[in-house]
């Protein structure tokens, strides 16, 4: 059925590259592994079912949920993801919605603003702190990810403020072990943290920070299960003292929409300091390439230290299509 | 019988004959009061050539005739939409059918009321897809329809002008006049009727997607037949 419908429009070899293409706008290059192997089967499965508009692609592309079962479109997109000749490409069926804090073991192209903003008064001092990290992520071969993380922090304490760059972080991730069958996803990977911002002022910790981590996913039913330890070793233990982070998630979609809602609730711990962040998560348009997430971080212990905070991200795949094609 | 029940008798057959002149007769009464619209319409736009088949042709032939234009000797155009502004039509289609055959819409140019369910088939064992779009351009359904006798059903919200395309076969275009006036479409000699019209001054409009006229007014009179005929430019 390939060659006698697909392949009108999607090219024999899955390129959607045609010399007399019957359509306008040009199909997506099933052969590039990182289009074939990077969305779940459910934004396929939509697209194959209710037509391009329904993931926000080309109105060009039609809907066959009339002719075919939903067996029959699973099909097409094993088929497609077929064109992938590439062994070890991790399946889009692990990228998993990103959580606030926890790491996604998924490696990913994104742009994401986080901003946390939070207000605490003690002691008849009160104080106001918002950071936002700009988050750049790019995908590295087959199961690589670089990213660097600028974050920008103000602190207000009483009447006198200050603020600035803090501590800039490059990473590399790299995803360990990725189980399409049992949608199980291992990464492992290194941050580290430079000492780019004024410890004087409180923006930085004077010292670079090794923080090795493992980043984990899976699907249980519709929910979603991330996790995520990290060591955070400074270089100079007189500047910092070490700590171990952990974040757990789950979550789940309204819909398979790639605009769907989802929602969640993270885990999060740093030594003795535990924290609940409900939040809720949506896909910005229809194709899903910007996203933004909502929170709030609750502590359940050592509250007065940590505060309570208002947290999210606004995200963008910038290799996606923004807006729906005609 | 007495009198008193001969004239209760004659007072409940006066009633009767009231309550029919009240609600039955005003329809028959109405058909009577009604015209007729008629008229021919032409242009001296030519005929165009046959459309060169790039891809199916054992299916579709090496070329197709070109339906934009259909025009006879003497210059009769069929397929052009004749509405009457502002006459609600007593009846019309809910329901449309658009036929797969030969790599063309079948009819190429129908009516049907607002919210109709329109039905694409096909009769080509090859992949055809009805793509329909607003004048405007939003789009309102495209689904494939890739094997013969299957049936898919759509709402066709909204009213107005819906362009149908396939987008496996380029060549191939349809169109639907949605609209709960009273409209009629040319046949091959070009001629349109128009029956029981309310006597009144309506405007008249023309469409056809190649070639246009300015819209008529025109006087319809209970029991005659009022002539309307255009020349497309």
């Amino acid at each position: 059925m390939w060659t006698e419908w697909c392949a009108r429009c999607h090219a024999l070899d899955g390129s959607g590259k045609m010399q007399e293409p019957p359509i306008t706008v040009e199909p997506l290059d099933f052969t590039d592994c990182t289009v074939a192997s990077a969305e779940p089967d459910a934004d396929w499965q939509l697209a194959i079912t209710h037509g391009g508009p329904a993931v926000g692609l080309s109105s060009e592309m039609p809907a066959f949920g009339d002719t075919l079962d939903a067996d029959q479109v699973q099909g097409f997109v094993e088929h497609i993801r077929g064109f992938c000749e590439e062994p070890g490409w991790p399946h889009g069926n692990m990228n998993f919605p990103r959580p606030i804090f926890t790491e996604k073991a998924f490696p990913e192209n994104e742009f994401i603003v986080l901003p946390v903003m939070s207000h605490r008064s003690e002691l008849g001092v009160t104080r106001n702190d918002v950071d936002l990290v700009a988050l750049y992520e790019r995908r590295l071969g087959r199961r690589g990810m670089w990213e660097v993380a600028v974050p920008l922090s103000h602190r207000s304490t009483g009447g006198a403020s200050r603020g600035g760059i803090g501590d800039i972080e490059l990473a590399y991730k790299h995803v360990l072990s990725a189980d399409a069958a049992r949608t199980r996803i291992l990464s492992a990977g290194i941050e580290v943290a430079l000492p780019t911002g004024s410890e004087a002022r409180g923006l930085g910790k004077g010292t670079p920070v090794f923080e090795p981590y493992l980043a984990a996913g899976t699907v249980v039913g519709d929910t979603y299960l991330q996790a995520q330890t990290k060591v955070e070793l400074p270089v100079d233990g007189a500047q910092a003292s070490r700590a171990f982070v952990y974040n757990l998630y789950a979550g789940r979609d309204t819909s398979a929409s790639p605009d769907t809602w989802t929602l969640g609730i993270e885990l999060n711990g740093e030594n003795g300091e535990l924290a609940l962040t409900p939040q809720v998560r949506k896909g910005l348009t229809k194709t899903g390439a910007l996203g933004a997430a909502f929170g709030v971080r609750v502590p359940l212990t050592e509250r007065r230290e940590q505060g309570t905070r208002v947290v999210g991200y606004l995200l963008w795949e910038y290799l996606d299509p923004v807006r729906a094609r005609p | 019988m007495n009198l008193d029940r001969v004239v209760q008798e004659c007072r409940h057959a006066a009633l009767a004959a009231a309550l029919f002149a009240a609600f039955i007769a005003p329809s028959g009464l109405d058909a009577q009061q009604g015209g007729t619209v008629t008229g021919v319409i032409t242009t001296k736009a030519p005929g165009l050539k046959p459309l060169r088949v790039t891809m199916d042709q054992r299916v579709c032939g090496n070329e197709l005739p070109d339906e934009a234009v259909v025009v006879d000797t003497t210059g009769r155009l069929a397929n052009a939409v004749v509405t009457l502004v502002g006459v609600k039509s007593p009846t019309g289609a809910t329901s449309g059918g658009v036929m797969n055959e030969k790599c063309r819409f079948a009819p190429r140019v129908q009516i049907t009321r607002p919210n109709a369910i329109i039905t694409t088939s096909s009769k080509d064992p090859i992949l055809h897809t009805t793509n329909a779009a607003m004048d405007g351009g939003k789009g309102l359904f495209n689904v494939a329809v890739p094997v013969p006798g299957i049936k898919i059903s759509k709402p066709l919200n909204g009213s107005g002008l819906v362009r149908l395309v396939c987008n496996t076969h380029p060549w191939m275009r349809g169109y639907i006049i949605v609209t709960d006036d009273m409209a009629a479409i040319t046949g091959a000699d070009g001629a349109f009727t128009l029956p029981n019209v309310p006597a009144g001054t309506y405007e008249l409009r023309v469409f056809h997607v190649k070639v246009t006229a300015a819209p008529e007014k025109v006087t319809v009179t209970a029991g005659q037949t009022a002539n309307v005929n255009f020349e497309l430019k």
